[in-house]
């Protein structure tokens, strides 16, 4: 399937102007540069939602505004549904629905409607579908029974739901949200979840590239996903592979009853907690091997019953962490592309 | 051609719908131009006796010397006030870099936001032209507008809109480049008001002073506006300013762009378009 979104060696170095005090004391000094995006390469599948993790100052907003044109790379190139970010610009933006997490980015005076008319013709949406347009997206959106209140009265919610309609005007088919759901609470950030997921990802096949510090929310809504740090992207892949990358051992706790010792050789018995008629044990096996079903033969070979059977994950965060603190290494190519 | 004015009409609407959303102050600062024209309207006939009218300007009293050059110099803070303006209106707001992400040029973001300026502009002036001729009627006198000037004043405004619009866009481009202390906006403003003739002839200034004033758009904007309006002069007689003028605008106008795209560019370099 062909990429919405590719980025190649994509390398932002921002340099940092000198405070008057410099100047004085070194007025020939060289100025800081700060690496932003240290040759990032990325591709972002068509269809797929992308999850662009990482702490502050990563580089994720440098990312996505270099795809959205407000910041011009040191080097390398992006290209989103074709056009390169840089040389066609207006064609690339054409393609792309931008999502701030920012209230203010609206005109608090006028009403919703008004605010995505305004848009829309910024957006060249034919004026004589541009109603309709407005519509049909405030109706998507569920927005349009405050449609002509000003934006100042909306709630949190719904303004980042305008938001949404907004980036969707000109039909884009790649939708960059930053931090859609930060300054909602648990039940507007589901209510957002779920228009993104089954709406305009799986409804209308959106790609999406969603930059976010939420964890469970990546996870619950990406495909796949990049966690970056320093400049750099440190993994790369779906959550499960990403996993398999920090943890080639799998971990389960199944209890059994009655207790019994197993000692095969495929597992290994991390710790054993007894209980009433029985024990729960915690495992740990090669990825991929024949651990699990060696033990249950084993345990049902013992006359024992199983009582129950949970594969133990790397939480995430942990996975997180780890990735975070990594040396300056490239991430590991291909393999979890 | 639809597309750019479809776009330029978004612009109007949306500042004609955030600007009547403050009734009072929309209303109110059309009186101040009333309270302006009636404060000069009053000095004038106090310095009336002492006023020689300037040559090119037979019988022309000072009431309608300061009118006209009021007026038209709505025109030159118009150009240099809001394009910066704008620019750091929507930088603070937020709404900058919502609308730079849209499929439009950054060009058109920027210059599309001053149409409602422009048009308003346009609108005081006739409310300044307007009630100045009603306030002097009002008390026996005349402003004594000739219509036969009117196609060379029209000549003279279309070149001397462009020619303060190459300042404004120079000025929007030190605005995108230093966010604050825009030079352009300060140098033009006081040097404009002081030496363009906006409130006295500029022949009553030294000889060196007068040179320095003719490097002013204002300058050949005001004296031709006023022969035109004032003495019915036609377009032959003010050629000497439209020319002025249109060397402005082609120097202005360009520079001003070129200007502008750089800082652009710059902006995008530094990554500090939508800071302030």
């Amino acid at each position: 399937m062909a990429d919405a979104i590719e980025v190649e060696h994509l390398t932002k170095v921002y340099v940092k102007k000198r405070s008057l005090s410099q100047i004085i004391r070194r007025p020939f000094g060289a100025s800081e540069r700060v690496t932003a995006l240290a040759g990032i390469d990325l591709q972002v599948r068509e269809g797929e939602i992308f999850g662009l993790l990482g702490p502050n100052g990563a580089g994720k907003t440098t990312l996505l505004k270099i795809l959205t044109g407000l910041v011009v790379p040191t080097q390398g190139g992006a290209r989103v549904a074709g056009h390169d970010v840089l040389h066609a610009g207006v064609a690339a933006r054409g393609s792309i629905g931008f999502v701030t997490s920012e209230e203010r980015s609206f005109y608090w005076r006028l009403s919703g409607r008004e605010n995505l008319h305004f848009f829309g013709r910024l957006s060249n949406v034919p004026g004589r579908r541009l109603r309709q347009r407005c519509q049909e997206l405030m109706d998507q959106v569920e927005v349009s029974a405050f449609a002509d209140r000003p934006f100042m009265d909306y709630s949190s919610g719904m303004k980042q739901r305008l938001a949404v309609a907004r980036a969707l005007l000109h039909d884009p088919r790649v939708l960059v949200m930053d931090e859609p759901t930060r300054s909602l609470d648990p039940s507007a950030a589901r209510h957002l979840r779920t228009l993104v997921r089954d709406v305009l990802n799986r409804r209308q096949g959106k790609t999406v590239l969603l930059a976010t510090h939420n964890l469970d929310e990546a996870e619950s809504l990406c495909n796949r996903i990049a966690i970056m740090s320093r400049a750099r992207v440190r993994r790369l892949g779906t959550v499960a592979e990403i996993r398999a990358l920090e943890s080639p051992k799998e971990r389960y706790r199944v209890e059994v009853a009655p207790a019994f010792t197993p000692h095969g050789q495929a597992y290994r018995v991390l710790e054993t907690v007894p209980g009433p008629g029985g024990a729960a044990l915690t495992l740990e096996f090669d990825r991929g091997g024949e651990g699990l079903t060696r033990f249950l033969s084993d345990a049902l070979g013992a006359s024992c019953r199983i009582i129950a059977c949970e594969r133990l994950q790397l939480p995430l965060q942990e996975v997180f962490d780890r990735a975070v603190a990594m040396e300056d290494e490239p991430a590991r190519p291909g393999s979890l592309r | 051609m639809n597309r750019l004015l479809s776009k330029l009409w978004a612009f109007f609407y949306r500042d004609f719908l955030d600007e009547v959303s403050y009734r009072t102050s929309f209303l109110l600062q059309f009186f101040g131009s009333f309270l302006f024209v009636t404060t000069w309207f009053f000095i004038a006939r106090w310095v009336a006796k002492s006023f020689d009218a300037p040559p090119d300007l037979p019988g022309v009293t000072y009431f309608a010397f300061v009118l006209v050059g009021f007026a038209f110099y709505q025109y030159l803070q118009a150009t240099l006030t809001s394009f910066s303006a704008k620019i750091r209106r929507e930088q603070l707001t937020g709404t900058l870099e919502a609308m730079l992400v849209t499929p439009t040029r950054a060009s058109l973001v920027i210059l599309g936001s001053t149409v409602w300026d422009f048009l308003m502009t346009t609108f005081r002036v006739a409310v300044i032209l307007g009630s100045g001729t009603l306030l002097a009627w009002g008390f026996g006198e005349r402003v004594g507008m000739r219509a036969s000037g009117i196609p060379a004043f029209l000549l003279l405004l279309v070149l001397t809109v462009t020619a303060f619009s190459g300042v404004g866009i120079l000025s929007a481009a030190f605005t995108i480049w230093l966010k604050r202390g825009d030079p352009v906006n300060y140098l033009i403003t006081a040097a404009s008001a002081a030496l363009g003739g906006v409130f006295f002839r500029v022949e009553v200034m030294p000889v060196w002073l007068q040179r320095v004033s003719n490097l002013l758009p204002i300058t050949h904007a005001l004296r031709g506006i006023r022969r035109a309006l004032l003495a019915g002069a036609g377009i032959g007689e003010v050629a000497r300013d439209l020319a002025a003028l249109a060397l402005f605008a082609a120097i202005l106008v360009p520079g001003g762009l070129i200007a502008f795209a750089l800082a652009l560019r710059r902006a995008r370099v530094e990554g500090s378009l939508v800071q302030y």
